[in-house]
């Protein structure tokens, strides 16, 4: 609906306004129950007590609803899921420049690894936010390890250290989403949490 | 005037009434939902040699071994546990703690288990702590956040964490111990035989204990292994921040490789380490050491080194 269309229904809807009868004239007389329901000076105060009873009785539905929230919170299945631990998407994707940008990361390893991260990013959404903190810091430190070496390879491609060392860095980084996937998944296979 | 007064007092009590009514009220309300613990005192017998797993959220999980073929649970379990497993499969026990689903108030429970001395142990936690103490059988240890202490008595061990850090105490008898964890930080004492330990950024520490296999590697944790390494054995030792210090105790027999892309390295053997090549930062060092029937190797990238014996 653009603003034209907002106009054109704003103007009908005054015009049937307009047509609607300004005064409505009751049935029945109805000032006599009015002036019943007045306070009169000197009537005995009989209101105070109604509207005592009234405050119990909403706070009794207060307090009666409260408990019945919170005893259908504790007994039945109705409280919510853990909140899905905060912070972003955990970050997987391989460093660039691998091996100072000479070779790539075989196709069989970037299968295994997109398919680990999958699975390690949906079961760490089912822990704490520290937690999950804890293990993106250490992915961090891993991803800074690999970027350290891919640097120091870049101005010597054919250091074997350098080439071995990252190697074995990836497959840390392998082996951190391998140990974060079987604990985890050992953790959450209870079904209860 | 006296009979304005009369309602004000009349209205007064009534409010002191209403607000004494509401504060019981919500006194009980805060009563259902406050924490209460549940005290567990439960016991079946059980094979001297089965298996028992244990699986508890948070709280802890203390295992005894004794000499009865019984396992016993004491302790106590959240207000938000909604029921205690302890089942007998065969040879195998379950224990687990499990709570209303979805439930994430009040599951902290504590367990003291005693199991059979040789049983085979597997516990499983999310942030729970877990201490083993007393126990001959295999052992598989996790917990995601929790740190786990444990003793060995030459049966293998399995035990990794997140961010928990590990403890195990052994008593020099050769077994297997794997042992890894991201960012917790991994101590052990008198163990023998095969080890290997590996972290994210936890430090890794090997004292004591007597090893034909040892592997260590972590990428930023330091890594310390004071302890004896066998004719034949073999020492791998990887890490690429961290620094390195090797302390062998009694003679050791092995041809060494070491090597450093940025670090320094300090050695207690004799052989002085050299540049790699003129140009790069690199320190090597290559040696032999006795027969040199066993092996050494350590690489670091940035972490400075220490070997002396």
């Amino acid at each position: 609906m653009n603003e034209t269309d907002n106009n054109n229904f704003d103007d009908e809807l005054m015009a049937a306004a307009a047509e609607l009868a300004t005064e409505v004239t009751p049935d029945r007389d109805l000032w006599p129950g009015i002036e019943q329901a007045l306070p009169h000076p000197g009537r005995p105060a009989r209101t105070v007590w109604n509207s005592t009873w009234a405050q119990a009785a909403a706070v009794l539905l207060l307090v009666g609803g409260s408990s019945g929230v919170t005893y259908l919170a504790i007994t039945e299945d109705l409280s919510p899921l853990p909140p899905v631990a905060g912070g972003p998407t955990l970050v997987f994707e391989p460093v660039s420049g691998s091996f100072g940008s000479m070779y790539n990361l075989g196709p069989d390893y970037q299968d295994a690894r997109r398919s680990l991260a999958a699975k390690v990013d949906e079961e760490l959404g089912r822990l704490t936010a520290e937690e999950r903190n804890e293990v993106q810091k250490n992915i961090d430190v891993i991803r800074a390890a690999i970027e350290e070496i891919n640097k120091a390879l870049a101005a010597e491609p054919d250091n074997a250290l350098l080439q071995k060392l990252l190697l074995s860095t990836y497959r840390d980084e392998l082996g951190l989403m391998m140990r974060v996937d079987k604990i985890t998944s050992a953790a959450m296979r209870r079904g209860d949490i | 005037m006296g009979r304005c007064v009369g309602q004000y007092q009349e209205r007064h009590l009534l409010k002191r009434e209403m607000m004494k009514t509401f504060a019981l009220a919500l006194l009980g309300i805060f009563s259902a939902t406050t924490v209460v613990a549940t005290e567990i005192n439960e016991s079946m017998d059980a094979a001297a040699d089965g298996t028992v797993s244990i699986s508890n959220i948070s709280g802890s999980v203390e295992v005894q071994g004794w000499s009865r073929n019984q396992v016993e649970i004491t302790g106590n379990l959240g207000s938000g546990v909604e029921q205690l497993i302890f089942e007998r499969d065969g040879d195998e026990i379950e224990i687990k703690v499990k709570t209303r689903r979805g439930n994430s108030r009040d599951t902290k429970s504590d367990l003291v288990v005693k199991v059979p001395l040789a049983s085979s142990l597997e516990v499983n936690t999310v942030s729970a702590d877990i201490d083993v103490a007393e126990l001959t059988g295999e052992q598989s240890l996790e917990s995601v956040s929790g740190d786990i202490a444990t003793q060995a008595f030459g049966s293998d061990i399995d035990i990794n964490s997140v961010s928990g850090d590990l403890e195990v105490e052994g008593d020099d008898q050769a077994m297997r111990s794997m042992l890894s964890s991201v960012s917790g930080d991994i101590d052990t004492e008198n163990l023998a035989g095969e080890i290997r330990v590996e972290s994210v950024s936890g430090d890794l520490v090997v004292v004591n204990g007597v090893f034909d296999r040892v592997s260590m590697d972590t990428v930023n944790g330091d890594i310390v292994f004071h302890a004896q390494l066998l004719n034949d054995g073999r020492l791998d030792v990887e890490t690429v921040n961290g620094s390195v210090d090797i302390e062998f105790a009694g003679e050791v027999s092995a041809r060494f490789d070491i090597e450093t892309f940025n670090g320094d390295i300090r050695n207690c053997f004799g052989p002085k380490a050299v540049r790699v090549s003129e140009y790069g930062p690199g320190y090597e060092l290559k040696f032999t050491e006795g027969s040199g029937s066993g092996r050494v190797t350590i690489e670091t990238l940035n972490g400075d080194l220490r070997l002396c014996k």
